[in-house]
């Protein structure tokens, strides 16, 4: 096998088209190189996708942050409307343009820049700016783990939760609160149902709106995996049997599968809802009726982290590095973290945010949102095969599609899924592990 | 349902004589099949176009309600208020205008140049740069933005109107456009024009765009449209409100996890599209205008 | 180049260039110094900015590249054969052809129509031109998000109306065969506006002379039309059957926020789709560049074809 090295090859791409002098110099990149430059950082370059609508509580981050180190700019770019857009961008980038400071990396994007050493492992970094790490949130830290290395802090992090509607339970005859388990919502989704004048007990996002996420709580419920590490586990036998209960619900008409999940349940026309964390304060203002959120259904801990984290690129200088890190570690400092959640509804990544009397205050306010940081101590990292494996989740998504608005069977949809997770591993993971 | 609708559209009996309305209906039945069929692609067209200018024009829970609400109550403009208040909302929009003009000027340029060149000009490979050129068409962009990156990249053009606007600037579909236009002109004239001697400028000038005003008004139009509506290329190249154009600098709009507040991403597309419709409606009239007027020359 | 490379009025154009005019061998000479002047910058751009990109990307079909990684290893035809032997290719292969199919004529068809209809001296038609062209002028991702609404089971306008006759809304995100009808009305919907306007200029520049006297002879609307006005519209519909074809094979922001090439995987992925998916979501840009070249492949031999038969029916 050559190894072409591909600057050298997009330049000879170029060169094919010899009478175009320009074209001679594609690609040869001009990302400055690892390692010590002797420069002094004044800008810091951080893209970002705003998660949250979170445009102006960055720009109060950025402030703040300019006011306590004199001397300093931070350029907030706007680099895409989703974290897609904003991998696309820093791919781009990274065929041989000037590399930002800091991105924003989602759960599903991060690690396919650490496997191609993009983005760099902070360890050290937090060594030498003597960052305390233990502060963090310890399931939301180790989800940037990757062969003993961290590549990202967290940042706009959140968890699915589950939401339902006080108004629909009552009717229902309900107790307020969730189900404790998958077993009792199957129990009461037939009074819902009953009582909920055609609007479905539960709705959850269809596999192009990450219903592979919200499943994924449901899969550890019934003690199933989508992967033990890089091995695939969709065909273990309770695996399959959280399939077949999401099946079962979905032809019972107690789940309900939907391209707009959140709107469906905030305009009243669904009973609950499996939805982000992230969602809460949309769906507060939005929804005309009184929402309660609870756990996941278990048994517990069935929960899994999401949302994303703060990266730095590899091929930047040492002291860029330095000065980012001194930048995420301000932005995610107790005082902003407090600031950043209240104002987008995303979980507080640091402990000691908890027992900030701020937070403590807002969450008397809010208890739903209590909800979701107690549920913190429950969530999980996910498993390899959603987000390490390339197109994981999409890949998922659509077998869980299949399924429920496919009605195919849930053993060979499963089995199919295993297959590909694994050829897809061992073509494009494990070679370069 | 259109189709059907239309069909008696065909039929217009037309009126002897009155050669500045060819096309007039005379036979009432006809007539009011043919404002029946008009009523229909109002509605079929404008019912989608309402939807975006009445979810702009809701409050937020008002956007999704059952049964849906045709008639915004109470009516707000907060969502354009926060399309608007967004500082730097004038700077995208400045970006938009240069970047738009700019693109449009050097390509109605150059396709011009290029199609009189393959219209009336004899050079041996004619045929193959016609299709070199049409074939241009077939590359999609996003094959394109990752090498053309880095080599913009390369010439420091990054976050500037010259990386936004050079790589954008040669034109396929302008050229195509324009060189058929040219070959329907009648042969006589240019023809005539040869005899008296006229060089490939003064026939350009004097001769060929005075009857070609109506295809340069569509190319311009189309070229406008599109150029204005560019997101990928300028979503890579662009990183603050200096250059990124509008549809970049709405983007914050959106929420990206969970719930997308639909209200003022309606209202930034309704911003966006207004201009455009503006210069469509005042250029329309020429358009037409020059058409018919070429029709009865011609 | 453009996001969406397209449009505008070809009026009544001959498709094909023509013998060159006449009498002007003596300045042969002068013709190649000025058209090489007037092509250069032209062809100089779409060289560097369109076919250096798609040499390059020509080259990477034939590696195995993560998007984000420095280096790519070259694995000769493995992508080609992968794609071909692939059963996924054939749905998006099917997908393809079905909307670019129902695009194109769904499209060149209303847009006849509406541009028939629109000729006639009619109250208001001014203002009926103007809106049948307004979808065009938005960007393909607005009118994604806008008929997202439109089609939305629960909240659309679609279940709206069904609703007032008793019909239950189709699963448009979830039944493949209604999520593919529903990107494709959509886009026909967008696109419209261009047909119109192209077939619009083109009836304006026709002899309304040539009609009068058919319809002296007592020729039926019908024939009329079919005799008439449709020889005189060829090359309007060529030039669309070309550029309409061209542009409907490259839709992306639609189906993006639509239905990202969903349900149930792929139920509305594209070849353009496929190409976005596997280079920017499973960072697989080799592969991805080995379907773009397939599909420029595609389109370079259906754009040669329908020069050719367009060729031969005009020498008729």
């Amino acid at each position: 096998m050559n190894d072409v090295d591909r600057r050298t090859f997009l330049r000879l791409a170029g060169l094919g088209l010899g009478a175009v002098g320009l074209s001679a110099c594609a690609g040869t990149g001009s990302s400055g190189p690892s390692g010590a430059s002797g420069k002094k950082v004044e800008t810091l370059t951080f893209w970002s996708n705003h998660p949250g609508s979170s445009k102006p509580v960055e720009m109060q981050l950025i402030e703040a942050f300019q006011a306590t180190s004199p001397g300093f700019t931070v350029q907030l770019v706007d680099a895409g409307a989703t974290y897609e857009e904003l991998a696309q961008k820093f791919n781009a980038a990274l065929t041989g343009g000037e590399l930002p400071d800091l991105i924003v990396a989602s759960d599903v994007t991060w690690f396919n820049f650490a496997l191609t050493k993009a983005i760099t492992p902070m360890d050290d970094l937090w060594d030498a700016a003597k960052l305390d790490t233990d502060a963090y949130v310890d399931s939301l830290r180790e989800d940037y783990k990757f062969e003993g290395k961290h590549y990202a802090l967290p940042y706009a992090r959140s968890t699915p939760l589950f939401y339902y509607n006080k108004a629909k339970w009552s009717a229902a005859g309900l107790p307020a609160r969730g189900p404790e388990t998958w077993t009792e919502f199957a129990e009461w989704a037939p009074k819902l149902a009953a009582t909920g004048g055609g609007a479905p007990p539960m709705t959850v996002p269809d596999g192009r709106n990450y219903l592979d996420w919200y499943f994924h709580g449901m899969i550890w419920a019934f003690g199933g995996n989508y992967s033990k590490e890089w091995e695939p586990t969709f065909t273990s036998e309770k695996s399959v049997a959280a399939g077949q209960f999401l099946q079962d619900q979905f032809r019972q008409k107690h789940i309900a599968i939907s391209n707009d999940a959140n709107n469906q349940f905030g305009a009243g026309q669904a009973a609950s809802l499996l939805q982000s964390t992230g969602s809460l304060r949309g769906l507060t203002k939005t929804a005309q009726f009184e929402i309660g959120t609870a756990f996941l259904p278990g048994p517990r801990p069935a929960c899994p982290t999401g949302g994303a984290g703060l990266a730095i690129p590899d091929r930047i200088s040492d002291e860029r590095k330095e000065a980012a890190l001194k930048f995420i570690a301000f932005a995610t400092n107790t005082d902003n973290t407090v600031t950043f959640t209240q104002a987008t509804g995303y979980v507080p990544v640091r402990k000691d945010a908890l027992d900030d009397p701020d937070t403590q205050a807002f969450l008397t306010q809010n208890p739903n949102s209590r909800t979701a940081l107690e549920q913190l101590k429950e969530t999980a990292p996910q498993d390899y095969a959603r987000v390490f494996v390339p197109g994981g989740a999409a890949r998922i998504g659509a077998g869980l599609d299949q399924i429920t608005a496919g009605g195919e069977d849930v053993k060979t949809v499963f089995q199919g899924l295993s297959d590909e997770t694994l050829k897809v591993y061992k073509r494009d993971i494990e070679p370069n592990l | 349902m259109t189709t059907t609708a239309a069909r008696p559209a065909v039929a217009p009996r037309q009126t002897p004589g009155d050669a500045a309305a060819p096309h007039q209906s005379s036979r009432p039945r006809v007539r009011i099949s043919g404002y029946l069929a008009l009523l229909l692609v109002v509605l079929l067209v404008a019912l989608p176009m309402y939807w975006i200018v009445l979810s702009s024009l809701k409050e937020r829970p008002d956007i999704y309600t059952v049964p849906v609400g045709w008639i915004p109550d109470p009516l707000t403009f907060d969502n354009y208020t926060s399309v608007g208040g967004g500082v730097a909302f004038t700077d995208y929009l400045r970006n938009s205008v240069i970047i738009t003009t700019a693109l449009t000027l050097i390509q109605v340029t150059l396709g011009v140049l290029s199609a009189f060149a393959l219209a009336f000009l004899r050079f041996p490979g004619r045929t193959v740069v016609l299709l070199v050129i049409l074939a241009a068409l077939m590359v999609p962009n996003q094959i394109t933005v990752i090498s053309n990156y880095a080599l913009v990249a390369q010439l420091g053009w990054r976050n500037s109107f010259a990386g936004l606007i050079i790589p954008l600037a040669g034109v396929a579909f302008g050229t195509f456009l324009m060189r058929n236009h040219f070959l329907s002109l009648p042969t006589e004239i240019i023809e005539a024009a040869e005899m008296d001697g006229a060089g490939p400028l003064k026939m350009l000038w004097k001769v060929v765009l005075p009857m070609s005003w109506p295809a340069l008004i569509a190319f311009t139009l189309i070229t406008i449209v599109n150029e204005w509506n560019q997101y990928l290329w300028p979503l890579l190249m662009a990183d603050d409100a200096s250059v990124a154009p509008l549809p970049v600098g709405l983007t914050q709009l959106q929420n990206n996890e969970g719930l997308t507040n639909w209200g003022p991403v309606m209202a930034g597309t309704v911003v966006t599209m207004l201009p455009i419709l503006v210069i469509f409606l005042l250029l329309q009239r020429h358009m037409i205008k020059g058409l018919t007027a070429g029709a009865i020359k011609g | 180049m453009s996001a969406e490379p397209i449009t505008a009025a070809p009026l009544a154009v001959p498709p094909v260039p023509p013998a060159a005019p006449t009498a002007r061998s003596g300045h042969r000479l002068r013709d190649v110094l000025v058209a090489t002047a007037f092509l250069l910058p032209n062809l100089a751009l779409l060289a560097v900015f369109t076919y250096r990109p798609l040499l390059d990307n020509i080259r990477l079909s034939f590696h195995s590249w993560n998007i984000a990684s420095p280096t790519a290893t070259f694995i000769g035809w493995e992508n080609y054969v992968e794609w071909f032997t692939s059963s996924d290719s054939r749905t998006v292969l099917w997908n393809t052809v079905v909307f670019t199919g129902v695009a194109v004529i769904g499209s060149m068809a209303l847009g006849l129509a509406l541009a028939l209809l629109l000729d006639q001296k009619l109250f208001g038609r001014n203002a009926v031109r103007s809106m049948v062209f307004a979808p065009f002028v938005l960007a393909g991702a607005a009118v994604g998000v806008a008929f997202q609404f439109v089609f939305d089971p629960t909240f659309g306008l679609v279940q709206d109306l069904l609703g007032r006759v008793g019909v239950e809304s189709p699963a448009f995100y979830q039944d493949r065969g209604w999520a593919l009808f529903m990107v494709t009305v959509t886009y026909i919907w967008k696109n419209l506006g261009y047909t119109f306007v192209i077939y619009l200029a083109a009836l304006q520049a026709r002899r309304a002379e040539l009609d009068e006297a058919a319809e002296m002879d007592g020729a039926s609307a019908w024939t009329r039309f079919r005799m008439v006005t449709w020889p005189q519209l060829r090359p309007a519909t060529f030039f669309l059957l070309i550029t309409v074809l061209l542009n409907s094979f490259q839709v992306f922001d639609v189906i993006h926020t639509m239905t990202r090439g969903g349900p149930l995987g792929n139920g509305t992925t594209t070849m353009v789709y496929q190409i976005y998916e596997e280079t920017f979501v499973n960072q697989r840009a080799g592969y991805g560049a080995t379907v773009a070249t397939i599909m420029f492949l595609v389109l370079l031999v259906v754009t040669l074809a329908q020069v050719f038969v367009m060729e031969r029916g005009r020498k008729q």
